[in-house]
């Protein structure tokens, strides 16, 4: 994801300051290198990125480090803060009845982007609309009524109307129920005047509390032009990357944040109306230093525990802590883990598997998982609830019925039991957190390594 | 499109006259000394006996063998080997260094009125060119196979003080740039015209960059030939995507195949290819949805499209205001489903059009259309050849 690379190839330069006290100015300019060098590659704007690295390089050079720290740590500190300035906090974005707009080029993702967004407030408790009014692009209104069907919020659009003016002025007055309208608009580019005429239009009608300038995560240098000119025309209020679940890594939106002195506000991460994130500007930059992303975690960890538990109210992962494991959590956290979204995505986000680790996984390897989490969930459902519950006591005459059961060989019955085993254990060590907080819990994971990290997060065989 | 990177490479050229110029006039100044007199050579000269040099340099000396003892460093890119050999042996006991101008080779330059272009005369406009061509989203390894393709060019070349180093300069970029974009080329046209009827045009992409618009674009070009085009919608997975591409058939007054959303995308291909025989059709466009290359299912999809449909053209559809990532892209989609060139749109949209460069490089097929516009006649021939010559013209 965003800047990924700039965290390994920086995390490698980094390692090779450790064990120096002082840093003299080569090893400064060889981590300004790696730096520009990655910026450059993930679309920051050059200027920029000139800008980032000679502050660091000035910083790193004059500022006393703190007492105590290692060089490394006074550089890592720097290019933290640095990208912390550059990046920015991210959009703030109240929960209370407003107007957001979307702009943006052809293609960048703003349909998906609005349906997406109205997912995300009504997640929020809030009632969300959108409003469709993009008349030249074919098949645009079709495109954004099923995706608001699929994120069951209020839709208006009108596949007759040829003026986006008059279509906004209705859809608001339609939707006045709603208390958020999200207002999507055609895809137009900063050069076409006639169309960034429009939307000046639309803005006066709208009258919105946010405007959005929707990003593709691979735009060039082009986005710095794009961004002033939305800007200019309508003010920009924050940006959304979308398309970040591809290699690319989303600099220009960091160019159009600073063009447009605003901050970004949510990620797009797939093609489903729940692949989206807020932006999170220090769990964003802790995952770029090799820290990992532990809030974003979290939150998605949250999130899918609370629609498991809605579910079934009888559960609660926190017993997970206090009593013992049963098979029954185990098929809940594997449902859990499935509703967090792809499992690549997921691992990512968890300390120590981002970039290097990851790669290190054979291509197939979240496939087999994925595949065998689907298995396990199969068996499980041939079992007695006796078998759930105790799984220790299951016998070999049990495993033979399950296996037939279920359509599946002994040989992965047991295989089921034997991971439900391992994590069994694994829990073991982490009892005596007290409330089972996961961040903590996944901060100890990071310091076993990788590998223990790996057999506590389930059926990751 | 591209108007930007004319300015950048315009701007190369004349930092790197100018370095020569300054230079040039230094030699003057250095004198009627005959012999090169190290002692009062200005800054800009290395010196050729000095270790330093010997560091320096080497990586761009293709000739040099790495001793001492073969002080002539680049045979095949001096001008006169006939006059140097006999000087080869007369050298090699003052120069330990193997790499640079010797120093009595910039004295024989002198003599007969030229002077050498070294690695530190270009190290300032090289960095400045390499950060105008990342500035015009020329991705950063294919910006260094030029710069490498400008240094092997220009570095230790000699020149008569007659000619001028725009001239010099001017060559190497036009290499360098012919070099990266201008490869594979074919005549779109007359393959299509040589073909087979129906011919099959597979387009894929990722999501966005305009694949069903250009494929009602090309289908208005195609149709404006004479030849009759049969529509086949392959992307059965976005929503709106039917309505989208049977807005254009309507409006363009084509036949579309297509299948419910969510049906199997070769099945759709294939059933337009025999609709196509079956009604002595010519061209056959099958859409595709748009996909990420990170989906390892979706990309084996398209493998398999590839294989189910056969077409006789895969044609990748990117944007022009795509950045770095272009390569990435290009590379796994030509590794899904080989493609044959690539269509560019949004070029109406971007002012610097590195995109087209690095793509075109990195898939080593041509960049056969521009997208340029929302009409359906917004689509044009793109001519590598003519682009060089326009970047590189003078205004």
């Amino acid at each position: 994801m965003v800047l990924d690379d700039l965290g390994s190839s920086l995390r490698g330069t980094l390692d090779d300051l450790r064990g120096k006290s002082r840093i003299d100015k080569a090893d400064v300019d060889e981590v300004v290198k790696q730096i520009q060098r990655s910026l450059l590659q993930a679309d920051v704007d050059v200027g920029l990125v000139m800008g980032l690295s000679d502050s660091i390089k000035d910083r790193a050079l004059n500022e006393e480090p703190v007492a105590g720290t290692t060089a490394r740590d006074q550089v890592l500190k720097i290019v933290y803060e640095e990208m912390v300035g550059l990046v920015g906090d991210s959009t703030e974005i109240p929960l209370e009845s407003q107007t957001i707009m979307l702009a943006g080029l052809q293609g960048s993702g703003k349909t998906t982007t609005a349906a997406k967004i109205a997912w995300w407030f009504s997640k929020k408790g809030l009632r969300p609309a959108v409003i469709q009014t993009d008349t030249f692009r074919p098949g645009a209104y079709d495109q954004a009524k099923q995706m608001c069907e699929r994120a069951e919020v209020d839709f208006y659009g009108d596949p007759d109307g040829n003026d986006p003016v008059e279509i906004a002025r209705e859809g608001l007055e339609a939707t006045a129920d709603a208390e958020v309208h999200i207002v999507d608009t055609a895809g137009r580019h900063a050069l076409e005047s006639d169309l960034i005429d429009e939307i000046e239009e639309i803005d006066t009608v709208v009258d919105p509390d946010l405007s959005l300038l929707v990003l593709d995560a691979a735009i060039g240098q082009g986005a710095k032009q794009q961004a002033q000119e939305f800007e200019e025309s309508i003010g920009v209020g924050g940006v959304i990357i979308t398309k970040l679940d591809g290699t690319a890594k989303g600099g220009g939106a960091l160019t159009a944040v600073n063009e447009t002195e605003s901050s970004i506000a949510f990620l797009g991460t797939g093609e489903t109306v729940q692949d989206i994130e807020r932006f999170e500007p220090n769990g964003f930059i802790s995952r770029l230093l090799g820290m990992g992303d532990l809030k974003q975690l979290s939150e998605r960890v949250e999130r899918a525990m609370a629609e498991t538990q809605a579910e079934d109210e009888d559960w609660d992962p926190e017993d997970i802590m206090k009593g013992s494991f049963t098979l029954k959590d185990m098929k809940k956290q594997m449902e859990a883990m499935n509703r967090m979204g792809p499992l690549d995505q997921v691992l990512d986000m968890i300390p120590g598997f981002g970039g290097g680790i990851m790669d290190q996984l054979p291509d197939d390897a979240m496939d087999t998982t994925q595949d065998r989490m689907r298995q396990f969930e199969v068996i499980m459902d041939s079992m007695t609830d006796e078998e759930m519950e105790n799984p220790q006591s299951v016998t070999s005459a049990q495993i033979e019925r399950i296996a037939r059961g279920s359509g599946t060989e002994e040989e992965t019955v047991r295989e089921l039991l034997s991971q439900h085993k391992m994590m069994d254990q694994t829990l073991n060590q982490f009892k005596g957190m007290g409330d089972g907080d996961m961040q903590r819990m996944m901060k100890k994971m990071q310091k076993g390594g990788g590998g223990g990290g790996l057999g506590g997060m389930g059926p990751f065989g | 499109m591209f108007d930007g990177l004319k300015d950048k490479l315009n701007k190369f050229r004349k930092n790197v006259e100018e370095t020569a110029e300054e230079k040039s006039e230094a030699e003057v100044e250095a004198g009627s000394e005959t012999e090169s007199e190290p002692k009062t050579e200005p800054a800009l000269e290395p010196e050729a006996d000095e270790p330093v040099d010997a560091t320096a340099e080497p990586a761009t000396e293709t000739g040099k063998t790495g001793s001492g003892s073969e002080p002539e460093p680049e045979p095949e890119l001096e001008p006169e080997p006939a006059s140097e050999p006999t000087q080869t042996d007369a050298e090699s006991g003052d120069s330990e260094d193997s790499s640079g101008p010797s120093a009595f080779k910039r004295a024989a330059a002198f003599a007969t009125g030229k002077i050498i272009i070294e690695e530190e005369d270009l190290e300032d406009p090289l960095w400045e060119l390499e950060m105008a061509l990342i500035q015009s989203d020329v991705e950063m390894s294919v910006a260094e196979e030029m710069l490498e393709t400008i240094r092997e060019k220009m570095i230790g070349e000699t020149r008569k003080q007659v000619d001028t180093t725009g001239e010099l300069v001017e060559e190497a970029l036009k290499d360098a740039l012919l070099d990266v974009i201008s490869v594979g080329q074919f005549d779109f046209d007359q393959r299509i015209a040589d073909a087979d009827k129906p011919v099959t045009i597979v387009f894929t992409g990722v999501n966005g960059v305009g694949k069903t618009t250009s494929i009602a674009k090309l289908s208005e070009y195609l149709g404006n030939q004479g030849y009759s085009v049969v529509l086949a919608n392959g992307d059965t997975y976005r929503a709106g995507a039917n309505e989208q591409i049977k807005s254009h058939a309507d409006n363009l007054g084509r036949k579309l195949i297509s299948h419910e959303q969510g049906g199997d995308p070769a099945a759709v291909l294939y059933d337009g290819v025999k609709y196509a025989e079956s009604n002595d059709i010519d061209i056959v466009l099958g859409d595709t949805a748009g996909r990420l290359h990170t989906s390892d299912d979706l990309m084996s999809q398209l493998a398999k499209i590839d294989r189910v449909v056969d077409p006789d053209m895969t044609l990748f559809v990117d944007e022009a205001v795509a950045g770095q990532d272009a390569v990435q892209r290009a590379k796994k989609f030509n590794e899904a489903a080989a493609i044959d060139g690539t269509v560019l749109t949004k070029a109406d949209a971007d002012s610097s059009g590195g995109a087209a460069i690095s793509i075109a490089y990195v898939t080593g097929k041509p960049i056969l259309f521009l997208g340029v516009g929302q009409d359906y006649n917004d689509i044009e021939r793109f001519d590598p050849e003519l682009l060089v010559e326009r970047l590189l013209g003078d205004e």
